[in-house]
């Protein structure tokens, strides 16, 4: 099994549609899964490329887990539910933290998934309750720029907001490949700078184990 | 989930071997290393056995332990863990909080007596950081709270070389170079002793569950999480395998490439670290030892010693493929990599590849069946074999052994379903159409072009015709044979074409034609008879096929000779008399030939002009003789009659004068004594028999063309003439004569004209001639005077220049400097340049060289 170079990681909470996402985008297809236990992962090729991608478990018994997974990882994918506001509070309640132990330049995507059962997501199949989103694009917008100050990384030198929040739906396919592809195209650059900067594979835990960072009071 | 069997379990130590009837004795601890394997029990003993191995002709292992010796270690404590180190020939013995070493064959404790104590339990590093092969670096958790020793273990001696403390009670490690993976009370870290640095990995809860800490290869552990995960962690605390999933009360687990074991109350289960899939479970009761030694996995009770013997990977890989479990097969196949050797690997894998290609092939899943036969580079001729009747007869093929499908062919593969069978025959077609032209193909392309004929054939296919006008290499009597029972004769043909045998391929088609088998491929195959024949290198099948396409249509026919390719060797070209011979009995045909001759080729014998002008004459006569025939307008073959007469000069004149005498053909006629020279004879017949201004007017245009303009002024005034000498006879003939004055004035000499004129004509009636040759001759006279004018002035010019040149002398004398060099003239050569200037030829010339020097011109 070769190695892969870098690793793209699904957080977020229980039931909102992780699995899915990567299920259609790596099967094409949609089918009700079932709640995901501890972790899996796919490796997918892209440009020269291998990348890893983990789909996490949202279940609060598999939170400890989070961080692990996490540890070093090149991308996260923030997912939460359009139709349950809870789920956006709890990426940040929950899984922000579980992020400390991702790569400095860890790229954070936000993706609200299930928009086909808002009464906007038009390319639904018009089964299944619809009704208001829940969650407004501008909320994920707004947690994208406190992850920034979470990470103390200045707004100007990250990708723009708008870039990074993502609407999506796993049942539809609406903005899967997008998402994802964005995401790779974004890590591969990032992937070779670090292959050129240390050429010899060591690992230095020292570097990973960041000091804990305060929360500012202004961000809660 | 479906099982597949990857470890079968056999009994190796039965109780009655190791403590008889003694009830309360329990297995402790387990410790195999090559075949020895030892066991230590809760009183206090340590038994070891030699282990035979047997593999019994059914497939499965049998083994047998025999009893070396049992030792008491002499304290009624457990020995709670044993753990050999061959390269010392010594066991490592934990009892009672104590690792002592005794002989690996003898039992017999050091006489150093060399011991450690204070151990609740210990893991040696497989991965060991120093170089010296006559120790092992032991990891110990110290009984006092919270302390890890590493010690090196020599043959009878121990040193320590760490202690680390840790921020909670460790309960359990393994060691892998500098790294130790522990678990302490509340969560799994990583500490690298040498640093004292260390990682967090994930928290548990010890309370709830025994820790499970395995080193499962080079710097990855394998740990029990939460919900009972199996989780995987390097050294550097990420995960590169997604987690197994366990039953929450796994006891002990162990690893066996590509397996992962797991021990609970009830069940051995086995999963695959290659896709995380449970594999396998086999019940087991009241086991509560799982350990793996060197690739070796035995499991216990507290009263027998079990081994689980790994069924041969490329078994397991059968046993999938035959429960269509492709996915599953491919991903062991591809996970064997690392276990078997290379060559064998890739003989292997490929194989395995065909098999699911097959697998998926027979359920229809023909895009990935391409791509398993693609990537396993099947030979295609398997597939084929598999559609009855579609190898050649003389292909060599037999089907690879042992087989990689269970299908005698496509009939039993699809158990008759016709739909089926033609989505089969559908994938094959395009499958084969891909590779024929790939490397897959080599040294088999006539099975596959012949396989492809074939099906086009039958499905009445469009590509059948496109595979046989390119280059293919299907088998003549083999795809003969099919043709013709699917009544592909035209495709017949075009395979006999392909093979070189042309006459074949035409009595073929000529057969289709001439109705005598029925085949509608083309609707237009006489005509495309007639393209072939006339491409057609072969003079002999051209004739042969000559009258048959003749009597089918003349002017069609006529095609085999007339649209043959020019070619300059002439190679290809009939000779035209044998044509014209044969033509005779097709008039038309031979009409067309002629003409091809005459006009397309170009042919300058005299025989082909007057023959066809011969031709073209009687069928004008004809046409004049047939009662439907109205005089006035020029038949279409009396034109092409004019058109040769005018155009031609090689035609036997006086031959055809004679022809046409008396014919009343009088254009033609005036055509004729045109050839001749005798213009005016020719003019007399235009306007006296033919009473026609206009035809004598196109005569003289016709007549002088390509002679210049004294011949045309000729011609003109012979006809003015022949207008004026009849006089006022014919009142009409003298309207012809101011019409052609005044239609044509520039054709005439003016001065000549007026003589000519009768008196009596008015001057407003000649008013355009006059005017046009008025203005004709005063233009002519400026011309001149114009002409003159800028002659004069040239010469005017070039009498200045000569002037000018010879005006002025040059004076070189000993004061003259050169205007370059700034010396004088020694010799009496020298440049002058145009402005005046005077230097040496030597400076002329290299100033030339040196442009950049100062020009003379600009000095003076």
């Amino acid at each position: 099994m070769r190695r892969p170079d870098a690793k793209v990681v699904l957080l977020g909470g229980a039931s909102v549609g992780k699995t899915s996402l990567l299920r259609r985008y790596t099967e094409r297809r949609f089918s009700d899964s079932v709640s995901t236990v501890g972790g899996a992962f796919y490796l997918k090729p892209w440009r020269a490329l291998h990348l890893s991608l983990w789909d996490t478990a949202g279940r609060e018994q598999f939170h400890g887990l989070g961080s692990m997974y996490c540890r070093g990882a090149a991308a996260v994918i923030l997912t939460y539910d359009v139709m349950q506001p809870q789920s956006l509070v709890e990426l940040e309640d929950r899984f922000l933290g579980l992020t400390d132990s991702a790569s400095k330049d860890c790229l954070f995507i936000i993706a609200g998934n299930k928009v086909d059962l808002t009464e906007q997501g038009g390319e639904g199949d018009g089964h299944g309750p619809r009704g208001p989103r829940q969650v407004s694009r501008e909320d994920a917008v707004a947690l994208y720029k406190k992850i920034l100050r979470y990470r103390m990384v200045d707004e100007k030198a990250a990708p723009a907001a708008e870039q990074m929040c993502f609407e999506t739906s796993a049942k539809t396919g609406h903005n899967v490949d997008l998402l994802f592809e964005t995401v790779f195209d974004m890590v591969v650059p990032m992937v070779l700078r670090q292959k050129a900067e240390e050429p010899v594979e060591t690992v230095d835990i020292t570097s990973q184990k960041p000091p804990k960072r305060t929360r500012s009071g202004c961000c809660t | 989930m479906v099982n597949i069997k990857a470890f079968t379990l056999v009994s190796a130590v039965e109780r009655e071997l190791l403590m008889g009837d003694k009830e309360r004795v329990n297995i402790e601890c387990v410790e195999c290393c090559g075949r020895n394997l030892y066991v230590g029990t809760s009183d206090g003993f340590i038994y070891h056995f030699l282990l035979e191995e047997k593999a019994l002709p059914t497939g499965t292992t049998t083994f047998t332990a025999t009893k070396q010796l049992h030792r008491h270690l002499g304290f009624k404590k457990p020995v709670s863990e044993l753990r050999a180190a061959s390269a010392l020939d010594r066991l490592l013995v934990l009892c009672d909080s104590c690792i002592s070493l005794v002989g690996m064959h003898s039992l017999e404790p050091v006489p150093s007596g060399a011991r450690i104590k204070g151990a609740s339990t210990f893991a040696l590093n497989e991965n060991p950081v120093g170089g010296d092969p006559f120790c092992v670096e032991v990891c110990i958790l110290s009984v006092k709270r919270r302390t890890i020793q590493v010690f090196l273990v020599y043959e009878d001696r121990v040193q320590i070389v760490k202690e680390v403390s840790t921020p909670e009670q460790p309960l359990a490690v393994a060691v892998d170079g500098h790294f130790l993976c522990l678990a302490l009370s509340t969560q799994y870290i990583i500490l690298n002793y040498s640093t004292g640095l260390s990682q967090d990995l994930f928290p548990y809860c010890s309370e709830e569950k025994r820790p499970i800490v395995k080193r499962i290869g080079r710097q990855e552990f394998l740990l029990a999480g939460p919900g009972g995960l199996g989780m995987f962690a390097t050294v550097a605390g990420i995960s590169q395998r997604a987690p197994v999933h366990w039953s929450e009360n796994v006891i002990g687990a162990a690893v066996c490439f590509p397996y992962v074991l797991a021990l609970d109350s009830e069940f051995i289960t086995v999963h695959s670290m290659l896709d995380q899939q449970q594999k396998q479970t086999l019940p087991f009761k009241e086991g509560h030892i799982l350990q793996d030694f060197e690739g070796r996995v035995i499991v216990a009770t507290s009263k027998g010693v079990y081994i689980l013997v790994p069924l041969p990977l490329e078994k397991q890989i059968q046993d999938l493929l035959a429960s269509r479990r492709v996915e599953e097969a491919l991903v062991l196949a591809k996970g064997a990599r690392r276990n078997i050797p290379k060559e064998k690997f890739q003989v292997m894998y490929k194989r395995v590849l065909q098999q699911a290609g097959f697998i998926q092939f027979a359920q229809l899943q023909f895009l990935e069946a391409k791509e398993l036969f693609r990537s396993g580079q099947l030979d295609v001729r398997e597939l084929i074999s598999l559609h009855p009747f579609l190898l050649p007869t003389s292909s060599s093929f037999t089907r690879c052994h042992p087989p990689l499908h269970e299908y005698a062919d496509l009939n039993q593969l699809t158990q008759g379903d016709q739909e089926k069978m033609a989505k089969c025959k559908r994938f094959l077609m395009s499958y084969l159409n891909e590779v024929r032209s790939t490397e897959v193909a080599n040294g088999y392309k006539e099975d596959i072009d012949t396989a492809l004929l074939k099906l086009y054939a039958e499905a009445d296919h469009d590509s059948l015709l496109d595979l046989l006008v390119t280059e293919n290499f299907c088998l003549l009597t083999d795809s003969a044979a099919w043709l013709e029972k699917h009544r592909k004769y035209f495709a017949l043909g075009l395979l006999y074409h392909y093979n070189n045998q042309d006459a074949t391929a035409v009595q073929m088609w000529v057969n289709i034609v001439n109705g005598d088998v029925q085949d509608a491929t083309r609707a237009d195959l006489y005509e495309y008879v007639v393209d072939f024949l006339s491409t057609c290198a072969d003079q002999q099948l051209v004739w042969a096929h000559a009258d048959w396409v003749l009597q089918r249509s003349q002017e069609v026919g006529v095609q085999v000779f007339t649209k043959r390719p020019l070619d300059k060797q002439q190679k290809n070209s009939f000779n035209p008399d044998d044509v014209i011979s044969c033509l005779q009995k097709y008039p038309t045909a031979l009409v067309r030939y002629l003409e091809h001759l005459v006009v397309d080729r170009s042919e300058q014998k005299a025989e082909y002009h007057t023959h066809l002008a011969v031709l073209y004459l009687e069928e004008v006569l004809q046409q004049r003789a047939a009662p439907s025939h109205s005089d006035t307008t020029a038949t279409e073959t009396q034109t092409k009659l004019r058109r040769l007469l005018q155009k031609s000069d090689l035609y036997r004149v006086h031959f055809l004068m004679e022809r046409i005498r008396g014919a009343g053909l009088p254009v033609e006629r005036a055509i004729l004594h045109g050839k001749l020279g005798e213009h005016e004879q020719a003019l007399r017949v235009l306007v006296h028999e033919l009473g026609d201004p206009a035809a004598a007017e196109d005569y003289c245009l016709w007549g002088s063309e390509g002679r210049g303009a004294a011949c045309r002024q000729h011609l003109f005034h012979t006809l003015l003439t022949m207008y004026l000498q009849a006089g006022p006879a014919a009142p009409e003939l003298a309207v012809a004569a101011v019409d052609l004055l005044n239609h044509h004035a520039g054709e005439f000499d003016a001065a000549q004209v007026l003589q000519l004129l009768p008196g009596s004509w008015s001057v407003q009636l000649l008013h355009p001639f006059l005017t046009g040759a008025m203005r004709g001759s005063i233009h002519a006279g400026r011309t001149a005077q114009v002409a003159l004018g800028l002659a004069r002035s040239e010469n005017l010019l070039y009498t200045a220049d000569k002037m000018k040149l010879k005006g002025r002398a040059i004076r070189l004398s000993d004061q003259k400097l050169c205007q370059l060099c700034q010396h004088p003239f020694t010799e009496p050569v020298f440049v002058r340049y145009p402005n005046g200037g005077l230097v040496h030829p030597h400076c002329a010339a290299s100033r030339h060289q040196a442009p950049n020097s100062p020009s003379p011109g600009t000095r003076t």
